[in-house]
């Protein structure tokens, strides 16, 4: 029994139990499910301090044949990039169930859908079976729905039907590819199986390659979100409940980056080779395009959904760059990104839910058409966000920790890794990378706007009534968060020891472009 | 190697039950009448349970090779054993609203599933056009059941016609094909076509209405108009038994047909299959959108489900076999879970309109979260049990190089989602006009709690069941 498996049980079990539990006893449910995460998330941090560095590889690894007629084994195992990223999850969801602690309406159906939710994302990050893989991949849209429909506030049925068919759309493009992969290795092998470490032995034609990477890369790159491909994203953020954008921007967009990892670059390496220069083109996309249209968004929710597409177009830069440094940056941004995202959607969730409006105040600036607005018009009768630091501190500080570390300041795991992708960056699209630190600009500037906007603007004695985080379960998850950033921002080498073993292996698996085994350790 | 009559065991089994039932019907007072769908149910799950037992050690060809059974025929009878069962089930809480004949209801039933089991079994295309029959008038009569309600009646006349005409369509074929080869023996014929130098036409055009016939029975466009209006208008258990178990027969004779008189013609039936297929997929999955009753929806969702198992057919490897069976299984469980959730609600709202199932989750958690399973099931969604049989059909489809009809597939997949999704909308997502709680049978409560775990179970552990549909399917390769 590995390790793994105990931390994709932990919500399994979770969900169970909470199924047995009455509707009524929310407080018994809210504490399972904080147990349940609490398991994971200790596990998973114990992992990081038992995985060997100088050793590499898939460590803590389980292999049990599940339908052995076709290939499939119940096969888990980590490196250093899933490691770090398993740790992410952890980390969210824990911090998550907390921040979700003021829901009220439906709590037990809540907890499973989150719960449920987090197990497919476990999933996925663990399993070195390719049919595992599109099954937990699959497994974590179904439950955004009904969390975002039941939970969920802005325009919430269309962003919901919107993102789903979308996510599902993406999902069944990279199945495609999965499958003509799983033929494609049988007929060059002789044995079927959908075992990701036989299959990254095998060395598929070029051709075949470069033409089945583009599924993979939309299929995948979908989830990312990546321009073009990003339109499900920016309403399904303001739509859903602050755990459930918490998970989704922080960890269901990594979902997608580490799909083009692990079955384009590692599988299909040929591929990534050729189709990379298009993703340094279309990341462009995201970080400047993303990035503006933040600029312009009045609620904030939109605000920070626009910006977590602009921070994983330079995961996706890192990515396309192909080479140790960028690559090992661009995992450790998925995770810092992931850490700091969580953080400001939870912080404006809280804002949200005691004022019920996000909305920046008309005199901070001129806005773009802001769907929300237009749909939402019980947002725009409430009173202006302004001056809520004096009310608000904790929250408040923060906030502006978010909006520096967003921006990249140094002291915070985003600089570090941000860092890492534009050095990487450099040496192969210089003109990509310099633009991108103009991105870090465009980040600081919307920031600082919504910063200096609803925190230290006039006071506005209508909300005198607004309450501030003083309960430990209310600090708990934005002290947790933010203790992370500041450790891995001070503290690196951490995670990036970790990253780097993984990104050796992938990277090595590129410059062969042919068969290499990546070592396995029981 | 068993012999004779000793082959028929289980539609005996059946037949007696379904006239036992009949006789005690005339004995049975109206208030005893659910008595005998239980009698039935349990006389039903005996005979399941010795096929389950009996499944891989019996075998053998009877009567002068009109009838055989092998494992593909094992296989066929206890899916349509279990599908009685279930319907038979949901039939005992519909009872009060069949008027008259509650009786002779559950005798039709068994007698259905019987003609059902024959057909799994034919290898004749006289056996097959027997049991076809047999199927198809209890079919008709089933449909029309309610005779004082004038959309049963419209149901039961317009399957009548149109079941007529395609059985009318298929003893053509099936004359002209005994016309130019001599037989009526699925293998006889087979070696004919082998050996035959050049393609007769009659056999051709007899091969094309035999096909026809078979396409109108499982509901492939453009074959399948006779759906939306028959579902929508005959009692509930009989739309359920038609979209599970004619729906299992049509395929199982399909497949047999397909791979045993007709192999050797494989080339030129394997790219009409196919694109049948991709035409039922997205005609089906496409009109079931616009739709506001339940019954309907989930017919056209059964033309789309028949679109995949489809795909497999065309695929026509042990993997797509297999993976039409496998499938078969899953469809089983996840349709008529969604079914019996619809006789249970329409009990107390009187109504098949998806806008009345608005706040289900309020009203019956168990019966949302029984809907809810069963159609996300048929969209494909895992863990569920239908996720994986989309998987492994659309792979066997992508080994036999037909990657543009998986991508058919693939995408259907989200087409689909979005109908069943509109559903689970109103059950969760909006509110009841009247919150009052809905109530639900003992039986029905145990019934939905053992089919929601066997798709679940289905879904995360399919092993066994694939290995048995492998097993089943060997029997052509």
């Amino acid at each position: 029994m590995s390790w793994l498996t105990i931390i994709f049980l932990a919500p399994v079990l979770g969900v169970i139990l909470i199924l047995l539990t009455p509707a009524e006893n929310k407080t018994a449910i809210r504490r399972l499910a904080a147990a349940a995460t609490s398991v994971s998330l200790v596990v998973a941090v114990g992992l990081l301090f038992l995985f060997d560095r100088d050793a590499g590889g898939f460590q803590f690894v389980q292999k049990v044949a599940w339908v052995p007629s076709i290939g499939i084994s119940w096969h888990v195992g980590v490196d250093g990039i899933s490691l770090v990223l398993v740790l992410l999850t952890a980390f969210i969801i824990f911090t998550g169930v907390f921040v979700s602690f003021s829901i009220e309406q439906r709590v037990k159906e809540f907890y499973i859908m989150l719960l449920t939710l987090v197990t497919g994302v476990f999933g996925v990050f663990i399993t070195l079976d390719l049919f595992w893989f599109y099954f937990f991949y699959e497994l974590s849209v179904i439950p955004m729905y009904l969390l975002i429909g039941v939970w969920g506030s802005t325009n919430k049925e269309y962003a919901t039907m919107k993102l789903t068919l979308y996510l599902t759309f993406g999902a069944v493009i990279a199945l495609v590819a999965i499958l003509a992969l799983y033929v494609m290795a049988a007929d060059l092998t002789g044995t079927y199986t959908f075992d990701l470490l036989e299959l990254g032995a095998i060395a598929f034609p070029q051709n075949t390659q470069i033409l089945l990477f583009l599924p993979v890369l939309i299929g995948f790159g979908i989830l990312v979100p990546m321009w073009p491909f990003h339109s499900w994203s920016p309403g399904g953020h303001a739509a859903a409940p602050s755990a459930a954008s918490m998970l989704h921007a922080g960890v269901l967009m990594k979902l997608g980056a580490y799909g083009i990892i692990r079955v384009g670059i590692v599988l299909l390496p040929e591929g990534a080779k050729a189709w990379m220069p298009l993703v340094a083109v279309l990341c462009m996309a995201n970080i400047l395009y993303g990035g503006y249209v933040a600029m312009t968004r009045r609620d904030m929710k939109f605000m920070v959904g626009y910006s977590s597409s602009s921070h994983m177009g330079y995961v996706l830069l890192g990515m396309a760059s192909l080479n140790i440094i960028a690559f090992t940056g661009a995992v450790l941004l998925m995770f810092a990104h992931g850490i700091m995202t969580g953080l400001a959607f939870a912080l404006v969730g809280w804002i949200y839910e005691q004022s019920h409006t996000r909305l920046l105040p008309e005199h901070s600036g001129r806005y773009g058409y802001d769907s929300a607005n237009a749909r939402d018009p019980s947002q725009a009768k409430y009173p202006e966000l302004s001056g809520l630091a004096p009310q608000l501190p904790f929250i408040g500080g923060c906030f502006v920790a978010t909006g520096m570390a967003s921006a990249g300041l140094p002291g915070f795991a985003n600089f570090v890794s941000e860092l890492m992708i534009i050095v990487g960056a450099f040496s192969v699209y210089p003109v990509q990378a310099v633009l991108a630190v103009f991105g870090v600009v465009v980040t600081a500037v919307y920031y600082l706007r919504a910063i200096r906007a609803v925190l230290f603007g006039p006071v506005n004695p209508a909300w005198g009534k607004l309450r501030d985080a003083r309960l430990i379960t209310e600090r708990l998850p934005y002290v947790v968060l933010i203790l992370v950033l500041l450790i891995v921002g001070f503290y690196p080498s951490l995670l990036v020891d970790v990253i780097h073993t993984g990104s050796v292996a992938v990277m090595e698996k590129v410059a062969q472009g042919a068969t290499i085994v990546v070592q396995e350790r029981p | 190697m068993m012999t004779g009559v000793a082959l028929l065991w289980a539609e005996l089994a059946v037949g007696l039950l379904a006239l036992a039932v009949l006789c005690m019907d005339f004995v049975a007072p109206r208030l005893d009448k659910p008595v005998l769908g239980y009698v039935s149910v349990l006389g039903l799950a005996a005979v399941l349970a010795d096929l389950v037992q009996r499944a891989g050690r019996v075998g053998g060809l009877g009567f002068s090779g009109m009838y055989v059974l092998d494992a593909y025929a094992v296989f066929f009878k206890a899916l349509f054993v279990l599908t009685a069962i279930l319907v038979l089930l949901m039939t005992l809480e519909y009872a009060d609203r069949l008027e008259r004949g509650q009786g002779e209801f559950y005798a039709f039933i068994l007698l259905a599933t019987t003609g059902m089991m024959l057909l799994s079994s034919a290898s004749n295309f006289i056996t097959a056009f027997l049991s076809l029959e047999l199927l198809a008038i209890t079919s008709y009569i089933l449909a029309g059941y309610l005779r004082g309600h004038p959309k049963s009646v419209e149901a039961g006349m317009k399957f009548f016609v149109i079941g007529g005409v395609s059985t009318g369509t298929l003893l053509y074929g099936i004359s002209f094909v005994y016309g130019a080869t001599g037989s009526v023996d699925f293998k006889d014929v087979a070696a004919t076509i082998l050996n035959r130098e050049s393609t007769d036409p009659a056999l051709v055009l007899g091969m094309v209405l035999v096909l026809v016939g078979v396409f109108f029975k499982i509901a492939a466009v453009p074959f399948h108009v006779w759906i939306p209006d028959v579902y929508e208008g005959a009692p509930t258990p009989v739309a359920a038994f038609l979209s599970v178990g004619s729906k299992a027969a049509g395929f199982a004779l399909l497949i047999r047909v397909l791979l045993e008189p007709m192999l050797a013609m494989k080339s030129s039936w394997s790219v009409v299959v196919a694109v049948l297929a991709a035409v039922t997929l997205c005609f089906g999955n496409l009109a079931a959108i616009p739709q506001r009753n339940i019954k309907r929806l989930l017919g056209y969702s059964s033309i789309g489900q028949a679109g995949y198992l489809l795909v497999g057919v065309a695929a026509a490897n042990e993997l797509g076999i297999g993976s039409v069976l496998f499938y078969l299984l899953a469809y089983l469980l996840s349709n008529l879970m969604a079914f019996f959730v619809v006789v249970i609600v329409s009990n107390t709202t009187a109504s098949d309109e998806i806008d009345d199932y608005a706040g289900l989750w309020r009203r019956s958690p168990l019966l949302a979260a029984a809907l809810t399973i069963g159609l996300l099931s048929l969209a494909g969604v895992p863990p569920l049990a239908c996720f994986f049989g989309k998987f492994i059909i659309l792979g066997a489809a992508v080994q036999e190089g037909l990657i543009w009809l998986a991508a058919v597939g693939a995408v259907n997949i989200v087409i689909s989602l979005y109908y069943y999704l509109l559903v689970v909308k109103r059950l969760y997502l909006w509110e009841a006009t009247d919150p009052r709680p809905l109530p639900v049978t003992l039986v029905a409560r145990w019934t939905l709690a053992a089919s929601t775990a066997g798709v679940v179970f289905i879904g995360v552990y399919p092993s066994p069941f694939l290995e048995w549909s492998l097993a089943a399917a060997r029997v052509f390769f």
